[in-house]
């Protein structure tokens, strides 16, 4: 097993460094750079941007560019953005990571906490009324778009009743401790329901059809046979089983969680790496794009054999060498 | 010790309900009494230095605090602010400001002369743009720039203080506006004077709140990036403390904002958020608020292409009006008039705009005083007048299809390009298309690009540019009505290659001794250029946006102004209960 481990990591490396280079491409593949947006304003002459980019090294062959981060990158330093004059990525990206963490692990149990209940329950119970119900919301859960599902929350919840707040991630910054952290819980209740509703829904199908199967199958008949209890049936031999193509998404979900939530971040203005990403490319702010790609990148890697090794642990029937 | 299923309901929903309970009484604690909350829809980029800033967000907060030598009254004409008053010598080649005696900055240190010094040797100083800096517009013009600029040498004579509390600005040539180039926000000198310029922008004196040092009437005390900036009130401020005691500025999405705003969440909306003109009419009617309806300092437009520059001067960035290469599609102004004529613009701001904003034929912002609308050739919608003037201009339908050909009988379709991210541009151009054709103009509208790249097709006119229309927001300066910038022939955002001799010697004798030197003189010369640029017609004027404002009526003493909400902030206040 941990051999495996080892040669996975391994493989990340170059895995990795081939990631920023396609990133590197592709960025300098959009026209225009970080000053092209700010040219729009006639009262600076254009004399003022050729000496920025030169100061900028944006004026240097691309390899050259792309050895300089690099080079940076090797030394353990980010670089500073192109574009937020005077700011260093990490500061720019510690600001929003920590954010982003919290919501997405925060959405992701609310994910996982209402879809493997309703999933069991529905192939356990297949086309009862409930089954019907969770199907209905799950299906509604996938069509209606995040933001518009946001929006009917804040209506509903802050502006109507005035039960939660709706925008940013806390009500008093100069609040500590306790009060602070409640504060935080607080204003992620809304953001962070809008986040896993779409992930409930997926999870929760999958979760059915999985469940669904393995009941049908001869060991579930067996067990039965045995005179097993319907608990033991159920959490012990059907539930571990079905687990495996939740695993399988978690996987993805890492980096998802970390840079797909725009809209969401967008519409409860809570200041996450997806807003910066987004901006970073409009921007084109190729150290910030570049770095974020790498933690996409490396998170994603992670996840994935993580999930790798959770699988054997699901399914002693998987080992790995 | 075993739960029941039950107990173990119930503790869960007592856990949620001192979560909750507990972040709504954490809401309740500041110790302020008077505290207002102000919001912008977009998070500003967060450097507030008022010489490195970078978008209008920045600069709506760097208002409150720090402070300018003169501001703009109601009619945008210069007011001492810091400055108590000013002379300017015989040929305007100096102005010589005597300052105010008893302004402390927030960290109590005393406000003079040296300080404007130092603000206008940094800007002039080799390192500035290099560090990021784009404001050279206001130090170019000073005596002894260019030499202190290149490092030439290091004593800088275009701003002297002559004593603690008098300072005088030199000129190269005699200035005809010397009050709008004294027009920078000071920065302290006993904060900076240490740091090197290219560290400027990073320090904490230009980034973190506590460090942030101006001489307005609040002081930054808090900054969680991009949610939520917080200010005290500067106790010692030199027009009197002011009432409020807190002010804070949240980051709000603009779809919530409205709710916000009715539930008494949000006290005011300013420049440069504002408010949608589909959601005025409703907050109008709410009887806590107070809505303020004016103008933007900005216009849509829609350009001709006129010329093309050639390749090899596209290759060098030069801009060389007597190379190009006229675009025979649009060079006669018969045609330009009719495609005014054709655009029911009245209709867009109808439409679109909820009958906000206005339709202007004149480039000059309606604000300004040298903004003459009566003497501009006016372009009410008539499409029948052109499909006159297009008819006498020899485009003609000659195959029955529908368009009209070139009058030498070839297909003749304008090719339309526009940048994506503005909804109401985006909103504009397929009605343009349309009603273009219903005149018989045939229009290729082409599909938006986002903004970096739309920009970069604009200045790669070579002869290969198949653009004929284009559509652009120009935001216009509040200081100066100087159009210099936006329609001169040797100006790159001049997109139109508009190249027209005579409005260039209008708009070079406007900033000119001597004829610019006199308000009204100046203002003659403006209203004829306006003229002349409505009879040549390089661009159509679209709209003018509006500036859709609003507070909560419980904030006593709000005169804004066109170019600010915050005018006399310090005398605002609002009832305690």
């Amino acid at each position: 097993m941990s051999r495996y481990i080892i040669r996975r990591l391994l493989v990340f490396i170059p895995m990795l460094f081939l990631l920023t280079i396609i990133i590197f491409a592709l960025a300098k593949a959009a026209p225009g750079d970080p000053l092209t947006g700010k040219q729009l304003d006639p009262t600076v002459s254009k004399e003022v941007y050729e000496i920025q980019r030169e100061e900028l090294g944006l004026n240097d062959s691309l390899p050259k560019q792309y050895w300089n981060w690099l080079s940076s990158l090797a030394s353990g330093d980010l670089g500073n953005s192109m574009y937020y004059n005077g700011r260093s990525v990490e500061s720019l990206i510690s600001s929003r990571l920590l954010n982003t963490v919290y919501l997405g692990v925060f959405a992701y149990l609310i994910t996982l906490a209402i879809s493997i209940p309703l999933g069991i329950y529905s192939a356990k119970r297949p086309y009862s009324i409930l089954d019907y119900t969770a199907t209905t919301f799950s299906f509604i859960g996938l069509a209606i778009p995040n933001f518009f599902f946001g929006l009917i929350g804040i209506y509903i919840f802050s502006i109507h009743l005035g039960w939660l707040p709706s925008q940013s991630t806390m009500s008093d910054p100069l609040l500590t401790g306790i009060p602070a952290l409640l504060d935080r819980l607080h204003h992620m209740i809304l953001p962070s329901f809008t986040l896993a509703l779409a992930g409930t829904a997926t999870y929760m199908r999958y979760v059915r059809s999985e469940a669904l199967d393995i009941l049908g199958s001869e060991y579930i008949r067996m067990a039965k046979a045995k005179g097993m209890k319907e608990r033991t049936i159920l959490y012990k031999h059907t539930l571990r089983n079905a687990l495996i193509p939740i695993i399988t998404l978690s996987g993805y979900e890492f980096g998802i969680l970390l840079g797909g939530a725009v809209i969401t971040e967008q519409v409860f203005n809570y200041p996450g790496l997806g807003m910066l990403f987004i901006e970073s490319i409009m921007n084109r702010d190729y150290p910030v794009i570049m770095s974020i790609n790498l933690l996409l990148g490396a998170t994603i890697l992670f996840g994935n054999l993580l999930s790798d090794i959770l699988y054997s642990v699901a399914d002693p029937r998987i080992r790995y060498d | 010790m075993k739960f029941t299923k039950r107990t173990k309901w119930i503790l869960l929903l007592l856990l949620i309900n001192v979560l909750i309970l507990s972040a709504c009484s954490a809401n309740q604690n500041t110790p302020y009494k008077t505290e207002i909350t102000g919001a912008i829809d977009t998070a500003p980029a967060g450097l507030f230095n008022p010489i490195f800033y970078m978008d209008m967000y920045e600069e709506t907060i760097l208002e409150l605090t720090h402070e300018r030598l003169v501001k703009q009254n109601e009619q945008l004409e210069f007011e001492p602010n810091l400055a108590k008053n000013w002379t300017v010598n015989e040929d305007h080649t100096s102005i010589t400001f005597k300052l105010e005696e008893d302004v402390k900055w927030h960290d109590g240190k005393p406000f003079t002369a040296h300080d404007v010094v130092f603000t206008y040797q940094t800007m002039s100083d080799p390192d500035y743009v290099a560090a990021g800096g784009l404001r050279t517009l206001f130090v170019e013009p000073l005596l002894g720039y260019q030499e202190y600029n290149t490092g030439d040498t290091t004593d800088f004579i275009g701003v002297v203080a002559d004593d603690d509390y008098t300072v005088t600005f030199h000129f190269t040539e005699p200035s005809i506006t010397p009050l709008y180039m004294a027009s920078v926000p000071i920065i302290p000198k006993h904060v900076f004077e240490d740091i090197p310029i290219k560290d400027m922008p990073g320090a904490p004196a230009s980034q973190e709140a506590e460090s942030i040092i101006g001489t307005g009437p609040y002081k930054f005390v808090h900054i969680t990036d991009r949610e939520r900036y917080i200010f005290l009130r500067h106790e010692d401020y030199w027009q009197g403390t002011p009432e409020i005691e807190r002010l804070n500025y949240r980051v709000v999405e603009s779809s919530v904002m409205i709710g916000l705003i009715e539930k008494g969440e949000i006290d005011f909306v300013g420049r440069p958020s504002g408010i949608n003109s589909a959601d005025f009419n409703t907050l109008a009617e709410n009887n806590n608020l107070q809505t303020i309806e004016q103008l933007d300092f900005s216009y849509q437009v829609l350009g001709f292409k006129l010329n093309h520059r050639t390749n090899a001067d596209v290759e060098n960035n030069a801009i060389e009006p007597n190379n190009w290469v006229e675009n025979d599609k649009l060079s006669n102004p018969k045609v330009r008039r009719a495609i005014a004529y054709a655009l029911n613009r009245e209709g867009m701001v109808n439409g679109l705009l909820y009958g906000k904003g206005a339709v202007i034929n004149s480039p000059i912002a309606p604000q300004h005083w040298a903004s003459s609308e009566e003497r501009t050739k006016q372009y009410a919608f008539d499409s029948e007048q052109a499909k006159i003037l297009l008819d006498e201009a020899g485009y003609k339908d000659i195959d029955g299809d529908g368009f009209r050909e070139t009058p030498d009988g070839k297909p003749w379709r304008l090719n339309m390009k526009y940048p994506a991210g503005n909804e109401l541009r985006e909103r504009t151009a397929p009605l343009i298309k349309q009603q273009l054709e219903d005149v018989g103009i045939s229009v290729n509208l082409k599909q938006p690009k986002e903004m970096s790249a739309f920009l970069i097709d604009m200045e790669n006119d070579n002869e290969q540019d198949d653009t004929d229309l284009y559509l652009i927001g120009w935001g216009l300066e509040t200081s100066d009505p100087d159009p210099t910038e936006l329609w001169s022939s040797y100006t790159p955002w001049n997109y139109s290659r508009w190249h027209n001799e005579s409005s260039d010697e209008f708009i070079q004798k406007a900033i000119s001794a001597p004829d610019g030197l006199d308000q009204d003189n100046r203002a003659e010369i403006y209203a004829s250029w306006q003229e002349l640029f409505s009879e040549d017609l390089p661009a159509v004027l679209l709209y003018v946006e509006p500036a859709l404002w609003i507070y909560n009526k419980r904030i006593d003493g709000v005169y804004p102004l066109p170019h600010t909400l915050f005018n006399d902030i310090h005398k605002w206040s609002v009832d305690v209960e």
